[in-house]
């Protein structure tokens, strides 16, 4: 792909060694990248928890004809753009994603506890999670 | 006349039964109007016990992602630390653990082959594809002392060297026949192929756009086979397999021409294992082992399409984050869209030719 060129429509934004950090705008980058690039598989969304709040998501795309592979990395508080009408893949990882982290993906309508029961409270894999709370119990009964 | 839908729950039938996926199928008559995949009955929490456990208490669990394939996800954890600490492999380590990976892609292939058989309402291929796996977990068995959570790749190596090469070159000598048996009473069967030719047609770019990966994507035409390029399989002489039926008789036929292959692969790496001199292996101490910290992936074409691995660690004993990436999570989500407008006597022959296990969906 061509750094430059991706630099010069999207500004704020910065190379880490195969890594593009962007700071918004994620929906317009993965459909630019996709449109223009032959990028055609999105990988998978690997999510970091980052502490106060915040989370890393990292969008891993791969192109097939090229074999090459592409990680766009944007932090996030707690909601952001779907990119499922450009990936249908990314509705099985966003959902994952929104049960262990609790980001809420906003255009995603299949969102829900996935591995956690319905009623579960927090978010298991973020750094923040208590796991001998009682409050985590499954009935209500043990509700505080 | 009114429409009238009805909401049909296909399965599980009890939380224990091995294999539990809830399908929440919406139906008009007999044809599918919408489907939603329910997974989450075997989650065992498999990221986060990675953040409280060693590298090394966390290897032997590594096997239950997958249980029919387990050693290519010790491979992938192996591999991110031998990466991140800069060690080459000897030769003969590469030749025992690709000897091994593509056993196991047989005996996990062979499985399928016969449940996916017996999906179809076929009894008799289950006996028959069981027998031969049996001869593969006997070698297993024989040689790490495990039929299926192997536990015998480690950091730097395996856990002993190799040995009982007589029973690798047994079921190689015999396995091609054996398919061959399988592909007699199976391949051209009439009945068969009313229940899977044109049936649950994958198109290329819908396989992409679902992030769909190895047999799967190949039966749909698209050369994409992660291990070309691989380090482990550098040296081997293997033919990708690219089918371009597209629908679930063209998977089968993979999967079946995928296990001549790897059995074409073994027979190489036997080959050389047969006069490789004996292993001195230079082992990671695992004791107090600690990745340099940033970002570390790795990837494998696995028997249910690409399986990677990441890890970012902060330098301490535990990674900090641990992230699995399996090819039947996104097989799964697939449901959705290749099981529309279908009707729902093939539901379950359409499910089952993509191949997907529950523990690998779940984590």
């Amino acid at each position: 792909m061509n750094w430059q060129e991706f630099q010069r429509i999207f500004k704020d934004c910065k190379l880490d060694g195969n890594k593009i950090i962007i700071k918004s705008k994620l929906h317009e980058v993965i459909s630019f990248v996709t449109a223009n690039y032959t990028y055609n598989i999105l990988k998978e969304i690997i999510a970091n928890d980052k502490g106060d709040g915040k989370t890393e998501l990292i969008y891993h795309l791969f192109s097939v004809d090229d074999d090459e592979d592409l990680f766009i990395s944007i932090t996030v508080e707690g909601e952001t753009e779907s990119v499922t009408d450009i990936f249908k893949s990314a509705i099985a990882d966003e959902n994952e994603i929104y049960d262990l982290f609790g980001v809420k993906f906003t255009g995603n309508e299949n969102l829900k506890r996935l591995y956690m029961p319905q009623d579960w409270k927090g978010f298991p894999l973020r750094k923040d999670y208590v796991q001998d709370d009682t409050r985590l119990a499954w009935n209500d009964d043990n509700e505080a | 006349m009114t429409i009238t839908k009805l909401k049909l729950n296909l399965g599980p039938q009890h939380p224990s039964t091995h294999g539990v996926l809830r399908l929440i199928l919406e139906l008009d008559g007999e044809k599918i109007l919408s489907c939603e995949p329910n997974v989450g009955y075997l989650h065992r929490g498999m990221e986060k016990m990675a953040e409280q456990m060693s590298y090394i208490q966390y290897l032997p669990t590594v096997d239950r992602i997958d249980y029919l394939a387990g050693c290519f996800y010790s491979e992938l954890l192996c591999r991110i630390v031998e990466q991140a600490l800069n060690v080459e492999l000897p030769d003969k380590v590469r030749a025992i653990r690709v000897m091994l990976l593509e056993l196991n892609r047989i005996a996990s292939h062979l499985l399928w082959t016969g449940s996916f058989l017996m999906d179809l309402g076929a009894t008799s291929p289950f006996f028959y594809t069981f027998r031969e796996r049996e001869m593969i977990l006997k070698y297993f068995e024989k040689l790490t002392g495990q039929r299926m959570m192997y536990n015998y790749f480690v950091f730097g190596g395996v856990r002993k060297d190799i040995d009982y090469l007589e029973d690798v070159q047994e079921i190689i000598n015999i396995l091609p026949e054996k398919i061959d048996d399988y592909e007699k009473i199976i391949t051209d069967n009439p009945i068969f192929l009313k229940r899977t030719e044109r049936k649950g047609i994958l198109d290329k770019e819908t396989a992409l756009n679902y992030a769909i990966t190895g047999v799967n994507l190949r039966a749909s035409g698209v050369n994409l086979d992660f291990r070309n390029g691989d380090y482990l399989y550098k040296g081997f002489d293997f033919r990708t397999i690219v089918l371009d039926g597209k629908d679930s008789w063209a998977r089968y036929k993979a999967r079946i021409m995928e296990m001549r292959e790897s059995c074409n692969i073994i027979h190489q790496a036997l080959e050389y294992l047969k006069t490789a001199p004996t292993l001195e292996q230079r082992l990671i101490n695992p004791l107090n082992l600690k990745l340099p910290e940033g970002d570390y992936s790795a990837q494998i074409e696995a028997p249910r399409g690409l399986a990677s691995c990441f890890i970012r660690s902060d330098g301490g004993n535990e990674p900090y984050r641990l992230k699995w990436r399996t090819g039947s999570y996104y097989s799964v989500n697939l449901l959705r869209k290749l099981l529309v407008g279908e009707y729902l006597n093939d539901a379950i022959a359409i499910a089952g030719s993509l191949d997907f296990i529950l523990p690998e969906v779940d984590k």
